[in-house]
């Protein structure tokens, strides 16, 4: 199992929730977070001022998926995150131990 | 499913409601047997039932409380093993059991930290014991309460605002807590208790809500199977087949309950005070005046039977008390209950003053609590109590509305909070945030909502153009959050998008405002800094798009509609220009254009929205706009608005909207006239402002607390350059900035001035004699003219 982690843009969030949806990858976890890449935010311009503006909200999504789903799951999430401008984000991969549904003590991927 | 109609499952449930009474009996028998079998002849001692379990109110999965009443800790140590096998076998044999061992002193004193002790005495009931010992307690007791009412009351009040407190001081939650919230079983049970340490009986009028909220809380306990005191929504399904009828009767009750506490809990706290709080309490009383009394905070009226049908008066009462941020005292609330009123009688100068109150949401939320907003709205009542359940919302729709006012009151964050003292209308926000869940319930609610707006204001005979203003941020009340979480903030068409959409950057701060008050009344927190942050850079954004497109959206030479003299004067004025004027605005312009081209100049002025108004067409030179803002000045009259457009045929239309502090204009008319033909003197270059100015300037020489801030920019557009001045306004002070600009040699293209509290906004667009920007190299030197311009 792998834990797939993706830092996108705001407003791509539905789009990539849907193509999620679409493979049938309902589950997924979803944090409203600040960051900067090697974007390093950029200058705003207000009343003739200009303001440096370093933490970019952003969206972080994590799904846990089984291991022949990574690629399938990471090219979806890519594919819709993707506007083509610097500041579209990131996508991390980790190994997962194990995993434990809460309710009835499934565990490994029949907890997925 | 629902199980069954409202009624059926209600009345049901207080059929059931003897159930309390068998099981504390079913209870009682048991505590007595394990006592008899367990620690009689062992332990010296009494057991006493105390909490529900002492009012003999215990419902089917509530705890069961126990005191053991022991002569002393170490009797008490010495029976340890016989208490355990006590304690375990009433655990055993199924009851849910808190206990607690005390001695009658104990008993009889005053606990810093555990006030519940004292409080929990006061609905004791002996089960078992030896003789003597309750007998102890039975004389010491009363003689305590008595003389420690006064701290036990204050402590039963600081308990009771605290729990209230992490309710948010409000009982309308959709999925409410009927034991702790505010409203339910436990501020039942705290009247209770200030009647017995008063030695008065339970008010009567609460009985029905007493009953109701049991049945309630039986059922929820019925159908969970344990000790469930959450009225969420599925148990809002499975108690009534009307849910929403369900809640709103709950809110009734509620209402009447928390009303009735919060009357006692301030008594207590003000009760033969004689702290720096009562002192200073004591001083507010002085508030009085020739309507109203105030004691202890709260509002009396002098005539109180006039509250039931002088809306004048009630109107002055509820001004009053958000001025001061006083309550209503109980006689005024309920005389309140009882007021009614004809819609009709409402109008636009009443509403508009209320909303424009320092404190409106103070005034509303005490508006609604009495429901005279219901009679002078009635359209309020559609959302009066009603839930509409979705993933976020936790409150009633009405009461999301008072909170979305109270969130502006001013808005935490300090950006937003000047972006509100810069908007001039409070009043039409506030507005458009009670009307803009209005039409809550089926269908559109946005469209809905702007329906009734229009339909309510028209009524009420406000001004067309206000009516337009606040059916305009009800009908784009969601666009901004759209905006937020759908549309890429970094691409270009976002901004040009909602610009079109909003039009103009004094509509664009208003829905800014109204997107934050609506987004922190979700829920408590619902503001989150990445949300708010979300907000702003929309706002930048668009901000950023109104203010380049001043100088690059113009009207072009032929457009639909509009006559061939209409079009002539309008081309190359900025598109801004038809957003921000009617057609009957136009029309008189081109009148005046008419006058113009045969005179060279022409002035007309009128009153605007409770000020003056000069409009002046006149064919342009240089630092013509620097003389019209000193020839106004030179008359004393401050600058609340100017703008200045040149069209496509190099014919300049300057706007000034002022105010006239010594009421000169309106008392001699013929300084109308006078005005008017200095204008047009000034406007021919044929009178001089500066020596006038020079006077006024002296005599009005202050200290200046706010630094100025100007900025200028190349980026904003390609041909001309930006120049934004914030700074404390003074009288001149726009005369002294265009002249900066024009002494540097430059062209003034587009102007905007807005001043609010004190401040001015202005925005400038210049360009060197013959086109092009302001050289990078001389931009320095001109943001100190023009820092050094605001500061003298």
């Amino acid at each position: 199992m792998k834990k797939i982690e993706a830092v996108i843009q705001p407003h791509k969030l539905e789009e990539v929730k849907e193509a999620l949806k679409g493979i049938g990858v309902d589950g997924m976890t979803i944090t409203e977070v600040r960051g900067h890449g090697r974007q390093k935010g950029h200058k705003e311009v207000y009343r003739g001022m200009e303001y440096q503006v370093d933490l970019l909200p952003k969206i972080k999504l994590e799904a846990v998926v089984s291991n022949d789903r990574v690629d399938e799951v990471t090219s979806t999430i890519a594919k819709a995150a993707r506007t083509g401008k610097i500041g579209d984000g990131k996508i991390f991969i980790y190994d997962v131990v194990d995993a434990i549904r809460i309710r009835n003590d499934d565990r490994g991927e029949s907890a997925l | 499913m629902p199980s069954g109609s409202a009624t059926t499952i209600v009345e049901r449930a207080l059929s059931d409601m003897q159930v309390l009474a068998e099981r504390t009996a079913s209870c009682d028998a048991i505590v007595r047997s394990a006592y008899a079998s367990d620690l009689e002849g062992k332990l010296p001692c009494a057991i006493l039932a105390v909490g529900g379990f002492g009012r003999a109110e215990l419902f089917p999965h509530s705890d069961v409380d126990i005191m053991l009443l022991v002569e002393s800790a170490d009797a008490a140590q010495a029976a340890k093993a016989d208490l355990s096998t006590f304690l375990r076998n009433l655990w055993d044999s199924g009851i849910r059991l808190s206990h607690s061992v005390h001695t009658v002193e104990e008993c009889c004193q005053i606990h810093d930290g555990n006030t519940e002790l004292s409080i929990s005495l006061l609905d004791q009931r002996l089960l078992s014991g030896v003789p003597g010992l309750y007998e102890k307690l039975e004389k010491k007791l009363p003689d305590f309460v008595r003389t420690k009412a006064l701290v036990l009351t204050r402590r039963l009040a600081e308990l009771a605002r605290s729990r209230h407190s992490k309710y948010h001081a409000t009982i309308y939650h959709l999925e409410p807590d009927i034991k702790e919230t505010c409203g339910g079983m436990r501020d039942l049970h705290l009247v209770q208790w200030f009647g017995k340490i008063a030695g008065k009986s339970f008010p009567p009028e609460l009985m029905s809500s007493r009953d109701f909220l049991f049945r309630l809380r039986f059922g929820l306990h019925q159908r969970a199977g344990r000790d469930k005191n959450v009225l969420d929504f599925e148990s809002q399904d499975a108690l009534s087949s009307q849910p929403e009828e369900l809640m709103r009767d709950y809110y009734r009750h509620a209402r009447a309950v928390h009303r009735c506490a919060l009357w006692m809990i301030d008594a207590a706290e003000t009760t033969k005070d004689k702290s720096l709080l009562e002192q200073f309490r004591s001083w507010r009383g002085r508030l009085s005046n020739s309507d109203f009394t105030v004691s202890r905070d709260q509002v009396l009226a002098r005539s109180p039977q006039q509250l039931r049908h002088d809306l004048a008066l009630v109107l002055r009462m509820f001004a009053f008390t958000s001025r001061h941020g006083l309550l209503l005292a109980a006689d005024t609330e309920a005389r309140l209950l009882e007021f009614h009123a004809q819609p009709e009688d409402f109008k636009w100068p009443a509403a508009s003053s209320l909303m424009r109150m320092p404190r409106a949401a103070w005034a509303l939320r005490q508006m609604n609590a009495t429901g005279v907003l219901n009679k002078v709205l009635p359209e309020w009542k559609e959302i009066e109590c009603l839930v509409v359940r979705d993933f976020y919302h936790r409150y009633t729709v009405d009461e999301h509305t008072i909170v979305a006012l109270e969130a502006i009151e001013p808005p935490h964050d300090a950006r937003l909070a000047t972006l509100l003292e810069e908007t001039g209308r409070v009043e039409l926000l506030r507005l458009a945030l009670v009307f803009h869940d209005i039409g809550k319930g089926d269908g559109d609610h946005v469209r809905e909502s702007a329906e009734i707006v229009r339909k309510v204001m028209t009524r009420w005979d406000a001004p067309p153009e206000d009516i337009d203003t606040v059916e305009f941020l009800v009908l784009h009340h969601i666009t901004l959050s759209g905006v937020m979480s759908k549309r890429d903030l970094a691409d270009p068409s976002t901004a040009r998008d909602l610009a079109g959409q909003v039009g103009t950057i004094e509509h664009l701060k208003l829905l800014t405002l109204l997107t934050y008050a609506d987004i922190s009344a979700v829920y408590p927190g619902a503001m989150t800094p990445w949300r708010l942050e979300q907000l702003w850079r929309v706002y930048l954004a668009t901000h950023e798009e109104l203010t380049r497109e001043l100088e690059t959206h113009r009207i072009p030479a032929a457009i639909e509609g509009v006559s061939s003299e209409e079009a002539a004067l309008l081309a190359g004025l900025p598109a801004r220009f038809l957003r921000t004027h009617s057609k009957t605005e136009i029309a008189k312009i081109v009148k005046l254009a008419r006058e113009q081209q045969e005179e060279q100049t022409a002035v007309a002025i009128d009153r605007y929205q409770g000020a003056w108004r000069a409009t002046i067409l006149a064919t342009d030179r240089p630092a013509l706009f620097a003389s019209l803002a000193g020839a106004l000045a030179g008359f004393g009259f401050n600058i609340l608005k100017a703008e200045a457009f040149a069209n496509a045929r190099g014919v300049v239309l300057d706007t000034f909207a002022f105010e006239d502090p010594h009421r000169n204009l309106e008392q001699n008319p013929e300084e109308v006239d006078r005005l008017q033909r200095v204008l047009v003197r000034t406007a021919l270059g044929k009178h001089n402002v500066s020596q006038v100015l020079e006077g006024r300037k002296r005599a009005h020489k202050q200290k200046r607390t706010m630094q100025p801030k100007v900025g200028v920019s190349n980026l904003a557009v390609d041909n001309a350059t930006l120049v934004e001045v914030l700074a404390e306004d003074r009288p001149g002070l726009l005369h002294d900035l265009a002249s900066v600009i024009s002494t540097a040699g430059y062209d003034i293209d587009v102007v905007l001035i807005d001043t609010e509290a004190h401040k001015a906004l202005d925005v400038f667009y210049l360009k060197r004699p013959g086109g092009g920007q302001v050289p990078e190299e001389a931009h320095a030197a001109l943001r100190q003219q023009l820092t050094e311009a605001c500061r003298s």
